[in-house]
């Protein structure tokens, strides 16, 4: 789909080792989290859709905030990055659609983006930008040479955080 | 027992579901038709479970805007209905009930979007209704909610919803034409599994 970007897909994550850009598309209560190495400039995306692994053994890594930010940390730190140069950018947990109160799992997006915050505050990850929660879907690319991430949203204009 | 995961499914179940799906579909396709006077029919009815990078691809791409309208399901079985409906589909509706139609969906009035809800709303709900009639089980409806934004994003509603029981997406429907002609239109019906075993059950292909 794109050239020369790597795309990271649903409950996925993908590191750039040479630079290159990491795009991912469509997240809706879904969360793309940047992290890169300040000093090196290793730079990974991860697409999480839940806030909390609880599936019995803990597979699915990618799917879940918590059990996906932890494993992107340690394969980023056997690459040579030490956990105190890693920041953090953040964006999606919008709630796509407005239904009645009542529904048991309340807003999914919301619980993400709680999550996110909890699991970089007690890994010490700072938290450099975020563009969080709202209405509408984002695609969000990530250029590691600038460590900006582009948001993409239907109907707005891009912006960069 | 019942299936633990929707793969887990045998081709007798599936074969039985995509009956309900074709039973549910034809429903809905003669209340469109009635709403909109035209002829409208379906084409085959499929149940699909994929995972979720397989269900962004066959539904057409992460990115693409399209119209969306949500119910959630509950009572004794939970689950979500979402109605796909791209631009042209819109288009069509617009026209046949308020002859009109627009370039863009960001062109759309407050009037034109209650229409698209009510279309929305009357294939689930026809669709759910027979369902129900079919097997007996109690089916209770939110009020439907319509978003306009990317497939994707869509798509990924009823999967964060039953993500943490599953790594795939299940869709009970189908694709409709209307005088002959195809229409980009899709019905999605994704059971929980808990929800789906007593279905089973009831329609008589489950002896858990």
């Amino acid at each position: 789909m794109a050239n020369g970007k790597l795309v990271v897909k649903i409950a996925d994550m993908k590191i750039a080792a040479h630079g290159e850009e990491l795009i991912t598309y469509a997240l809706g209560s879904c969360l793309g989290i940047c992290l890169q190495d300040k000093i090196s400039k290793l730079s990974a995306m991860i697409h999480i859709m839940l806030p909390i692994n609880m599936e019995a053994g803990r597979k699915n890594t990618m799917k879940y905030a918590d059990t996906g930010i932890r494993e992107t940390l340690k394969q980023m730190e056997a690459r040579g990055s030490r956990k105190g140069n890693i920041v953090a950018k953040v964006a999606g947990g919008a709630k796509m659609f407005d239904v009645a109160p009542g529904s048991s799992l309340g807003n999914i997006g919301k619980r993400n983006i709680d999550s996110v915050h909890m699991i970089l505050r007690s890994e010490q990850i700072r938290l450099l930008a975020e563009d969080v929660g709202g209405s509408v879907a984002r695609t969000i690319s990530f250029d590691p040479a600038t460590g900006m991430v582009t948001v993409k949203s239907y109907g707005k204009p891009d912006h960069l955080i | 027992m019942g299936i633990k995961n929707y793969d887990d499914l045998n081709s007798m179940e599936i074969d039985t579901l995509r009956e309900v799906g074709s039973i549910g579909t034809g429903n809905a396709a003669t209340a469109l038709s009635g709403l909109l006077n035209r002829r409208v029919s379906i084409t085959l009815p499929e149940v699909r479970i994929m995972g979720y990078n397989e269900a962004i691809d066959w539904i057409g791409g992460p990115e693409h805007v399209t119209a969306g309208v949500l119910v959630r399901i509950s009572g004794d079985i939970g689950g979500i209905m979402l109605s796909v409906l791209p631009l042209e589909f819109v288009n069509m509706v617009l026209g046949c009930m308020l002859d009109n139609r627009v370039e863009e969906f960001e062109d759309m009035n407050e009037f034109q979007r209650s229409a698209l809800v009510e279309v929305g709303n009357i294939m689930i709900s026809t669709f759910i209704n027979a369902l129900s009639g079919l097997s007996g089980v109690t089916m209770d409806l939110t009020v439907p909610s319509l978003t306009v934004d990317m497939q994707g994003a869509i798509l990924a509603v009823p999967m964060a919803e039953y993500g943490g029981q599953s790594d795939y997406l299940m869709t009970i429907g189908g694709n409709f034409t209307c005088d002959d002609y195809e229409l980009p239109c899709r019905l999605l019906l994704s059971p929980e599994i808990r929800g789906l075993n007593y279905l089973l059950r009831k329609l008589g292909v489950s002896d858990g």
